[in-house]
């Protein structure tokens, strides 16, 4: 099972998101796990993550997360604007999967 | 009717004998001022009847400064009486062993040159001093005996008489009965009058060529002819001094340099250097010491600013500079009860204190300059032994001014700093010609590349005369604006179509100066377009001289009205008072509310007293608490009329919404300058529409605003759901209306304008930008984002319960805004629909009492970035308003750090 973390500034938007992709990743019949995290949270993480998405509001995070997670395989990537500011859930899961298939 | 023009003719004819009686003791000619102290009667009236005297050939009107006139038949040579006592007149100027040594020994030898002297040419940028050198010449003319004690200076420029070059010509050669209409006997000119002494003619490449001609017969056979009469030869002995500012490489120059056979440069302020520029630095405020009568002091930074700032109108900039320095200093002193009349920066002009900036590449010079000078440097008239020029009443009359005005505000109580600024605004208005911005380079190759060659030469030369004639400089927004406008207005001339132009008469009466000149320039582009302007066109081309065309109108009735309301029997109507008195200006209304009063019966009163505002004016309404502060919008209700609301009023704040009001300030600029003073409540208005716009606008609708929706429409891909509105903005108050109407139909996502329109929701863009393409990608910007929020507001309202998130969007776009005007920065609009996001779930989360994210290490965040920490509290204000909630430093900091960390580069 694959991993998706979404980060976001306080964790104040990504939640909304989460539970959306989440809606989608059951009625796709995937077998991903979608979970939000706070900046902090992002920077110690003790496990494994396939893919981190970041909000656009946070996208400066980029470069230091991928410096520090880059070598154990972690995609580090930015949310579409559009897809962000819609609240669209199957977008943003769509970019997810791009990033994990980019890997096999 | 007929009764005032024979009141008219009465006065006249008293003006003209007071002028008799005055010239007994004054011989050299009265003033208007004189005249209007013996009859009590408004100066510009009395300068009217004068001119008209003059016109009549009643009375000689001679170019001195004031202007003085003379009768025909006393008339006096204008020598100007100054003592001459010294060995040599050059001796004391300025640079007189430096510098000017060169063009001091060329004058000495044009004068003593035998039998009779060489004409001579002065040549030197605006302000380098060629007036008074001329004088000097002929001072010393004087004292070498080379002319009589008596011998004549007649000055002269050429330059006046803007609208009737001819007229020129008739002054300086005298005309023949008959030759023109009015001339109606023979009169002498300024060249007969000159006779035996010398006479200066400024700005002579202004001379017509056929007036040129006739003086260079003059200088090559020694007598002239009178227009209009061809018999008669006129030989006198006069030698002549001109002078221009024009590049000796010019054609017209070298005419004259061959015909006129001393020519002597002035060198600009620059080409002096600093040590001459101190000198000069010294004797003007030993000047205005002399002046206030007080000891100048002004310490070493100010100093090293006006030795090394750009002044590109030299000597004459220089001094006004300096005068405006100590008016403000003078006004510092006598608020503040200082005990010294000081300079500091806070005294310089904007553009005098960037001097300090270029310290880095002179610093050896001016330390050597000042090493033996302390911090804090004075200056007064006792010391020194320097001759005071003649003094200038009208500056001593201008100390009296703030005097007289400060101690009249003074008796009411109001505290300094506001006083300071109402005192600011005369200073500022009767400098404001000083304070001009000089001259930018245009971009011209730019605008080369819309309008066609002939019409951007023709635009060059129309504002370069416009910048001599008007004394004002013209930036490349007017130049490409003009240059547009003028490109699509000879199109329709060409074509036969009509132009016309609905607020002709208001320009002709209010900017006449301007409509003079553009009929002059309407010349230029008859001439070169083989057409005829006509006057609706020439009033167009007015507007675009005109410095703010929109402060000159009689715009009085369409300030921002100001009603204030109070709790208690007097409470409104003294605050009111007091302000209007302070102010000088009956424009805040009071209404007080005694408490027996119920609410209704006061909202009823209220809306009768609003009635008779004129309709289209908006609405400040102050007042202090209760009931009240909804009365706002239940009159925006019921009157469509825009108003905002400041509760907790107090006096200085009457005083300061009032003063910005009649300063002409919109409604959004003075409520969101004055709500400081207190937390104010505003009810922000809602906005349900679906389609976009961008405005694009100038004064036609019809020229450059068609060219710039053009553009506009051929660079970017706009979405189907945008339409481009062309719009004139010949009166600022119909745009704004018509602005307003547009408002409710569409979202209008940026106005683009050759004109410069500050408005407080809209961006703006202005036309010099968008040609030079940065305008272009500020507008591809604005409309992806404008889309984005569009589509926010749609996904957000599903998501977010019990909040309207139209309206949520709105206020969290301007919050974004307010933060990047605040910290200087921008940020891209991705990371703006990011922060719309967060912002939009913080607010939910706080009106829902729900707990809030912790800021990791926030007392090390708010050490390192305490000021970014004060702005965003001040943002966030608006908002705590309207949702009732409070933002803690925790969501602060996060805030901050998202603009801070995602600022873009320049």
């Amino acid at each position: 099972m694959k991993t998706v973390m979404l980060v976001c500034s306080a964790g104040m938007s990504t939640s909304l998101l989460v539970n959306k992709i989440r809606v989608n990743v059951i009625n796709k019949g995937l077998d991903l796990k979608i979970i939000a995290a706070s900046e902090a949270e992002a920077r110690s993480l003790n496990y494994e993550v396939d893919v981190l998405l970041l909000g656009p509001q946070v996208r400066y995070l980029a470069e230091k997360l991928r410096d520090l997670l880059g070598e154990q395989g972690t995609k580090v990537s930015i949310i579409d604007s559009i897809s962000y500011g819609t609240l669209d859930g199957e977008a943003v899961l769509n970019q997810a999967l791009a990033l994990i298939e980019e890997d096999s | 009717m007929i009764y005032q023009e024979v009141e008219a003719i009465k006065k006249i004819e008293e003006v003209y004998q007071t002028l008799l009686s005055l010239e007994k003791r004054n011989k050299d000619g009265v003033t208007a001022r004189e005249i209007s102290k013996v009859l009590n009667t408004d100066r510009a009236n009395i300068s009217r009847y004068l001119n008209k005297l003059a016109r009549e050939d009643r009375l000689d009107k001679i170019n001195s400064r004031p202007v003085l006139y003379s009768s025909n038949n006393s008339f006096k040579q204008n020598e100007k009486g100054r003592a001459i006592n010294s060995v040599s007149s050059f001796k004391d100027i300025v640079g007189a062993n430096s510098s000017l040594s060169k063009a001091i020994e060329q004058a000495k030898a044009a004068i003593l040159y035998p039998p009779k002297g060489l004409h001579t040419l002065l040549l030197g940028e605006t302000g380098v001093g060629k007036s008074l050198f001329a004088e000097l010449m002929h001072r010393f003319a004087i004292e070498s005996a080379m002319l009589k004690k008596d011998a004549p200076f007649i000055q002269f420029n050429c330059a006046d008489y803007a609208d009737n070059p001819q007229l020129v010509m008739s002054q300086i050669f005298g005309v023949k009965k008959g030759s023109y209409t009015g001339a109606n006997r023979d009169r002498d000119g300024l060249l007969k009058k000159a006779d035996g002494g010398i006479i200066f003619l400024d700005e002579v490449h202004r001379l017509l060529p056929q007036g040129q001609e006739m003086l260079f017969t003059y200088i090559d056979k020694g007598y002239f002819r009178r227009l209009g009469g061809t018999d008669k030869k006129i030989t006198v002995n006069v030698q002549i001094i001109a002078a221009t500012t024009e590049d000796p490489q010019s054609f017209m120059l070298s005419t004259f340099m061959r015909r006129i056979p001393m020519t002597i440069k002035l060198p600009s302020l620059k080409e002096r250097g600093i040590q001459e520029r101190y000198c000069l630095l010294d004797s003007f405020l030993r000047e205005e010491s002399k002046r206030v009568g007080k000891r100048i002091y002004i310490n070493r930074n100010s100093l090293i600013s006006f030795l090394l700032y750009d002044c590109p109108h030299n000597i004459g900039q220089l001094n006004s500079d300096i005068q405006l320095a100590c008016a403000r200093a003078f006004l510092t002193y006598k608020t503040e009860n200082k005990e010294y009349l000081m300079i500091s920066q806070n005294e310089l002009p904007q553009h005098v204190r960037k001097g300090l900036m270029k310290i880095h590449d002179q610093r050896n010079e001016v330390d050597r300059l000042l090493k033996d000078k302390g911090e804090v440097l004075y200056y007064s008239a006792e010391d020194g032994e320097y001759e005071l020029k003649e003094s200038k009443d009208e500056n001593k009359l201008f100390y009296d001014l703030i005097e007289e005005k400060y101690n009249s505000l003074n008796k009411v109580e109001l505290d300094d700093t506001k006083i300071n600024e109402i005192l600011n605004i005369d200073i500022e208005s009767y400098f404001q010609k000083h304070l001009d911005n000089l001259p930018q380079t245009f971009k011209k190759e730019q605008i080369r590349k819309v309008v066609n060659t002939e019409i951007a030469d023709l635009v060059d030369q129309i504002l370069e005369l416009a910048t001599e004639r008007l004394q004002r400089s013209f930036d490349e927004k007017i130049y490409l604006g003009l240059a547009l406008h003028l490109q699509m207005a000879v199109e329709r001339i060409i074509n036969g179509d009509k132009i016309h132009h609905p607020e002709l008469n208001n320009i002709r009466v209010n900017c006449p100066k301007e409509f003079m000149f553009a009929m002059e320039a309407a010349q230029f582009v008859d001439q070169t377009f083989a057409i005829e302007t006509p006057l609706d066109e020439i009033g167009y081309l007015s507007m675009f001289l005109v410095k703010d065309p929109y402060k000159n109108k009689k715009s009085k009735m369409k300030k921002v009205a100001v009603l204030v309301i109070m709790h208690g029997r007097a409470t409104a109507s003294s605050m009111v008072e007091v302000a209007n008195k302070l102010i000088g200006v009956e424009h805040a209304v009071g209404l007080d509310m005694p408490l027996e009063i119920e609410p209704e019966q006061m909202l009823e009163r209220t809306l009768i007293e609003v009635e008779k505002i004129d309709k289209d004016r908006d609405l400040m309404l102050l007042v202090d608490m209760g009931s009240l502060t909804n009365f706002g919008e239940m009159i925006s209700e019921k009157m469509d009329r825009k108003v905002k609301t400041i509760d907790m009023v107090s006096t200085p704040l009457v005083i300061d919404v009032s003063r910005k009001a009649v300063l002409g300030q919109n409604i959004n600029e003075i409520y969101h300058s004055c709500s400081n003073f207190n937390k104010a409540r505003e009810r922000l208005p809602k906005n349900t529409t679906q389609k976009n716009a961008i405005i694009t606008s100038c004064f036609t609708g019809e020229g450059a605003s068609e060219k710039l929706k053009e553009v506009i429409k051929n660079e970017i891909k706009l979405p189907g759901n945008y339409e481009i509105i062309t719009l004139n903005i010949i009166n600022k108050d119909h745009f704004m209306t018509a602005l307003k109407q547009y408002q409710d139909y569409y979202n209008i996502c940026a106005v683009v304008s050759t004109i410069e329109i500050e408005l407080a929701e809209i961006p703006f863009i202005s036309a010099v930008d968008i040609f030079s393409g940065n305008g272009l990608t500020k507008l591809r910007q604005l409309v992806k984002e404008s889309d984005l929020y569009a589509k926010i507001k749609g996904s957000l309202n599903e998501h977010i319960k019990g909040l309207d998130s139209e309206e949520l969007v709105e206020n969290i776009r301007s919050l974004i805004n307010n933060i990047e005007k605040a910290l200087k920065t921008s940020i891209p609009s991705e990371v703006k629909v990011g922060i719309v996001l967060h912002m939009s779930f913080l607010i939910e989360k706080l009106v829902k009492g729900e707990e809030t994210t912790k800021f990791p290490d926030l007392q090390e965040f708010k050490r390192e970035f305490p000021q970014q920490m004060e702005q965003m509290k001040a943002s966030v204000k608006e908002l705590e308003n309207n949702y009732e909630i409070t933002i803690q430093d925790n969501e602060l900091a996060y805030l901050a750090k998202m603009f801070l960390n995602n600022a873009m580069e320049e």
